[in-house]
Parts: C-alpha cells; structure tokens; sequence
C-alpha cells in the first residue's frame, strides 16, 4: 500500500521553480530516501508534504488522502530547522507534542516517558530543554517526532550533529520503527547511512527527478563494467581488460565494452589462476551523487 | 477545537509560570504599594508625635493677634480647602504663640515646629510677617506650612470686636457654596461634593484602566509568545500537528486568559484599599457589560496584529520594534485623555471611537465616564469588526508565509504580496 503519493508536484517562488512536476511513491513500511544537493527542492518537497506550504500544481496523498487534520496526526515530523522550547522542561514539551498528535494526556505522558527511556533521556525529564547538551536536545527533538507513535516519519536531516554513538542509535530507532510497519522518509546527505538503511531513493536536483528506484538497481546501472578480484594473475596478460586500480587487497579490474564479467570469470579459470574473491563492482551512492550533480542531470 | 483548546492551556500555563509574568502580577502591586507607602511612612515616622506634626509657631510683636480664635479659623480653612483641592482634610495643624525668637528657632532645627512667623511690631503700618522655615530645598520655602491659616487668623483677630458678631462669621468664612450643575439638555440640578464625584467615577474609571492594560498585557505576551516560538524554530513542528489559524486561535484564548488574571489580581489588589476607604465603587451591569464588549473585540484586533507582527522579526527584541506601531496608535487617545475627559461627545472623541486602532481605548474610557450614544456604539463596534476581520486574515497570511524565514526580515513589499495572496 502507498504511504505517501506525489503526483506531478510543483512549486514556485517568484521565478525560481523549487520543484518542478515531481512524482514518487513510497510504499508503507520502507525506508525511503530523498536525496539531493543543498537547494535541490528537498525541504520545499517535504514541506508540500507536511502541508506547511501549498503546491502550484500536482496532488499530494497521504495514505490514499489528502492531508487532513487526522491523517497530519498519524505523521512525525523532524524539519531541518530544529526548535523546542528552551524554556520549558523536557517532559512537559514532549507531552505537549504528544497531545497535538491526539494523544490524551495519559498516552501522552506514558509515550513521552517511554521514548525517554528507551534513548537515556529519563534522568533529564525535569531539566528545561535549553539546559540540555546539544546532543540531548537532538535526541529531544527525535522523541518530539516519535511520541505521538506515528504512522509515517519525515526525518529531514536526522543525523545533523550526531556523534557516532547516537548516529547508530538513532539509525537502530529508524530501523525498529520500518520493522513495525512504520514508513520511514528519510532526508539526508549521509550517503553511507542511505546505503545501510534504505531500500528505495528519490534524487532530485534543481527541482526536478535525477534518480528515482531500487537503490541496488540505481547503483547497477551506474556501475562501470568493474570487478573487484583477489588473484594471484598478472592482469596484463588478459585481452579483456581495459586498466586495473588495487582497492583495499584487491584489485577494480575494469572491463572493455561489451566485456560481462562471466566472461573475465572464465579466463581467469583457464589460466590456471587461484581465485579466493570475485564480485560484481558496484559504484559508491557518494560517487553516483557526486557525479549526478556535476552532470547537471539523470 | 480540542488542539486549540491544548494550545491555549499550554500557552497559558507556560506563560503564568513565567518568572516575568510573576514579578509583574505580585511585584507591580507591592512596588506601588510601597511607592505609596513611602511619603506616609515618612511623615509619621519623623521624630515627633502628630501634635508636633503640624505645630507653627507664631511670635505676635505687634499684639494684634487672638489666639482664642486660633482653633475656628483653623477648621474653617481646612473645610474651605477639603472642598477645593484637597481630598484628604488636614489635621493636627496648631498655631502656638511663642515670646522668644531663640527658642523657636532652636524647636524649628530640633523639629519641633514645621515653621514661626514673626509679625513684625510696626505690622499694624507696614503688614511686614517674617517666616523662618528649615531649609530643605525650594519646596519648603514656597508654601511654609501654616501660611493660609495665619492669614485667616489677623484678618479674624482684626476685625473680632470691631464688626458685628454674624459678619465676623462672613470674615472668617465668606463663602457657603452650593454648586449646581446644568446638564447638555438644561437640566439643573445639585451637583454632589468633589468627593463623591469622584468615588463615583472609581468603579467605571477603574474598569477602563484595568481593561485597558489587560488588552496590553496579552496581545504582549501574544507578540512575545510568537515571536519566541519563530526564534525557537516550533513553528515547522506545530504546524505538522495543527493548522496556522488553530495556532493562532490557541495563543489569543491562553494568552488572553493569562492577561486577564493578571488584572483581575490588581482589581482584587485595589478593591481591598477601597473597601478599607469605605468607597462605594459603584459600576452599571450595563456599563460592565459594554465594557467587556470592547474589551473582547480591541483584545481580539491587538492580539491578531501582535501575532501577525510578532512572527514577522528573527527575534523577540525585532518583533517588539515592529510593534510599537501598533502600541504607540492604540495609545493616541490616551494623550488626548484630558479633552476626551471633559468632553466625551467632541467631535475628537467620536472621530477616536469610530477608527478600530483607536476605538477599544477610547470606547472604554467614555462608557467609564458617561453614556454613549448608540450609534457610537454601532459605528465603533462594527469598524472593529471590520478590523478584526482583516487583521486575523492577515495574520493568518503572514503566519503561514513568515514563519518559516528564518534569519532574515521580510521587506514591506514582500509582506504586501503576502496579504495580496489567496
């Protein structure tokens, strides 16, 4: 079933197009990337979605809805922009979140209390917010999202000032949360943190679609004709190698057009060589964004 | 209505437990109190009892003073001057007649006595009185405590035996007034002492200021609550629960509230000094009622402007400058308030009344002072309808549009086409 539904989505301001005729899916219980260069259109699209800004055109659904007042209760949201009220204390701000998402306050008490447990944030529920370390407050924001025990997360930018302790914490969070069913839309420029958690990403830059699908089909299809081999061969002798580049104990044998790596399988076999690894070369999603971005396009 | 009603308690708790919202609901009262305090705890601390309050001394060289007559003209003078300026009747002030210049002038440093006059022994041919006074700055020397009563005295002792006794009475009180006042349509009729004019003022006169600054004290908070949201960055996050106009909704009724408790603390803080006054503040139902009115509808149109405003500037200090706009024209009639006062039908008054900045204020300090025409009313209630309409849609705009600029202040034109929009 589809979790989120934008179709042919679009968005000025004066005359700079922010997004332009965007279409995606994202399926319930994945976790989705939406990835793009500063200024792509990604917190304007996200925004669309959140019905903070409205859309020129296109048609933007939430579960097979529009995004009413009920459906919005059923979302967690983390912006980019962070905020909470530093004046406050912490449990009472997570409580308020709480019960704008519907909770009573009950629910909202014991749904605050339990995510603060769950990221070590119990000693700190009558502390105000301001006097958290900049940390703490992170994990504040992230049990903000998380309290109302949403449907659907839209994470923009979760791992801003994470150390790595709390970055594999939150990645566990995200993790458990599309194990439960929840669908997860996850904004980040942490390409390694895309490879580890999603299944499916959106790239967009300058507004409109460069990458859109399965992340391994993506990478596929950028990939450059590599193998990655560990084998005691000289490299030099074989006709179907274009150049060779040694890659952490092994060696990125590039292969010539048309080349398919069965093929470069099958000749190291006949010369007799020890093959102890051989796998399919993949290119790095950085290496793919980076090279999105310079070419201006898919 | 559920989350506006969330919002407008978590507004306004957060704001009554505010240490600023406490200092200035109990500090306020008390710093009044005690400013108040001050000049009585002076005045009878001073180190005399209350006979040596008031004592003058009087040094008679040229022997034309009576001062068996002292204690009439004393009392006479005071009843003049409780009728005419003072509210509070002077007590305890004596003249004493004294032989000696020295002792005096040695009780006057060792304050004993407020003052001595010296009337001079060719007085009868040159009405030569000299006064000796504490030197304690200029005040002290223009008004010598005791002037009007010695006066009254060697015009009394002056005459005493020379005139007939009944216009010895006139010498000493001329004047028995009776004032009459005649109404916009020639009714005549007694006019009540300053006194009770004024008590009966208390109540409505009261009721304006308190309502007056309840409008202030919340729209405030409201510029300050959405201006330290927009600071805070929650706006993004609330309005992934709630809609702008929810939000808005929210702060105005739990903000609202906050100021409201706010003056109904000062209303019970003065009532006990009026009870204990024995002032009867006496309040029409249909004046309280009118006043609530435009209590409802100038809270309704400041808050809208103060939440469209306060959203508006990266930071709360910014968003109180933009502001002052708004504070500084509702404000206009309270300078005016002395014309307004004394004619509440002026041309100046009405035009105030009719224009939504300035009508709450206005409106509130005429239904205080005399009954208003109902077409006034009609005319001022219905142009601040109109102005709350379109202010709370222009905050909604602005809200929506503004909330999320982060670090930067829109310019006027970009505000202008926010408005423009649908």
């Amino acid at each position: 079933m589809t979790a989120i539904s934008l179709r042919g989505v679009r968005k000025s301001f004066d005359s700079l197009v922010a997004v332009d005729d965007v279409s995606l899916d994202v399926e319930r219980g994945e976790i989705f990337g939406l990835l793009g260069p500063n200024g792509a259109g990604k917190t304007t699209m996200i925004r669309m979605i959140m019905d903070i800004i409205r859309p020129d055109a296109g048609r933007i659904e939430i579960f097979g809805q529009h995004l009413t007042e009920r459906v919005k209760e059923h979302i967690g949201y983390l912006p980019e922009e962070r905020g909470l009220y530093t004046r406050q204390k912490v449990l009472s701000v997570l409580e308020y979140f709480a019960r704008l998402k519907g909770a009573t306050r009950a629910q909202a008490r014991q749904s605050a209390l339990t995510w603060m447990e769950r990221l070590g944030l119990t000693e700190m529920k009558d502390k105000k917010v301001g006097e958290l370390s900049k940390g703490n407050q992170q994990k504040v924001q992230l049990v903000a999202t998380l309290v109302g025990d949403p449907e659907i997360l839209i994470l923009d930018e979760p791992f801003t000032g994470l150390d790595p302790v709390n970055t594999r914490m939150v990645s566990t969070v995200i993790r458990e949360q599309a194990a439960a069913g929840k669908t997860v839309l996850l904004s980040t420029h942490q390409m390694a943190l895309v490879e580890t958690l999603c299944e499916r990403v959106f790239m967009i830059h300058r507004g409109r679609r460069v990458l859109y699908g399965h992340l391994d089909e993506i990478k596929r299809r950028y990939s450059d004709n590599a193998v990655l081999v560990r084998a005691a061969v000289d490299y030099r002798q074989c006709p179907l190698i274009a150049r060779t580049v040694p890659e952490n104990g092994t060696m990125r044998v590039y292969l010539n057009a048309g080349v398919q790596p069965r093929d470069f399988l099958a000749w190291l076999l006949q010369a007799g060589a020890e093959v102890e690894a051989f796998e399919r070369a993949t290119t790095p999603l950085e290496d793919i964004f980076i090279k999105v971005v310079q070419e201006g396009g898919g | 209505m559920r989350k506006i009603l969330v919002i407008a308690r978590h507004e306004f708790i957060a704001t009554v437990t505010r240490k600023g919202y406490i200092f200035a609901v109990v500090g306020m009262p008390l710093f009044f109190l005690v400013i108040a305090a001050i000049p009585m705890i002076v005045e009878t601390s001073g180190d005399g009892s209350s006979k040596e309050r008031g004592a003058v001394a009087v040094i008679d060289r040229a022997g034309v003073v009576d001062f068996g007559l002292a204690a009439e003209v004393i009392e006479q003078v005071g009843a003049t001057s409780d009728a005419s300026s003072s509210l509070e009747p002077k007590k305890g002030l004596q003249l004493i007649p004294y032989e000696d210049l020295d002792r005096a002038l040695a009780d006057l440093q060792r304050r004993r006595i407020q003052a001595c006059y010296v009337i001079e022994s060719d007085y009868m041919t040159t009405g030569k009185v000299s006064v000796y006074v504490r030197d304690e700055g200029l005040f002290s020397r223009l008004n010598p405590k005791g002037e009007r009563e010695l006066y009254a005295l060697l015009r009394a002792s002056l005459v005493k035996g020379r005139v007939p006794e009944p216009m010895l009475q006139r010498v000493l009180r001329p004047v028995n007034l009776t004032s009459m006042k005649v109404s916009e349509r020639g009714h005549v009729q007694p006019s009540e002492s300053e006194w009770s004019e004024v008590t009966k003022l208390i109540g409505p006169f009261g009721m304006f200021i308190l309502l007056t600054m309840a409008i202030f004290f919340s729209s405030g908070y409201l510029l300050q609550g959405m201006a330290e949201d927009k600071q805070n960055r929650v706006i993004e996050i609330l309005f992934s629960s709630v809609t702008p106009e929810q939000l808005l909704a929210g702060k105005i009724i739990g903000l609202g509230a906050a100021g409201l408790l706010q003056v109904t603390f000062y209303a019970l803080v003065l009532l006990i000094p009026s009870m204990v006054l024995v002032v009867t503040v006496q309040v029409g139902i249909g004046q309280i009622l009118l006043s609530l009115v435009y209590f409802g509808l100038g809270y309704l149109l400041f808050a809208s402007l103060m939440a469209g405003t306060g959203i508006l500037g990266s930071t709360v200090q910014e968003s109180n400058q933009l502001a002052a706009v708004w504070t500084i024209s509702s404000m206009v009639p309270l300078f005016v308030l002395g014309p307004i006062s004394e004619s509440p039908h002026s041309a100046l008054a009405r035009g105030f009344s009719y224009f939504p900045l300035t009508a709450p204020v206005t409106m509130l300090l005429r239904i205080s002072l005399t009954t208003v025409p109902v077409i006034d009313i009609l005319v001022s209630v219905g142009s601040l309808i109109v102005g709350i309409f379109l202010a709370v849609r222009g905050a909604a705009k602005v809200f929506r549009a503004a909330s999320l600029m982060y670090g930067k202040r829109p310019g006027l034109s970009e505000i202008l086409r926010w408005l423009r929009e649908a």
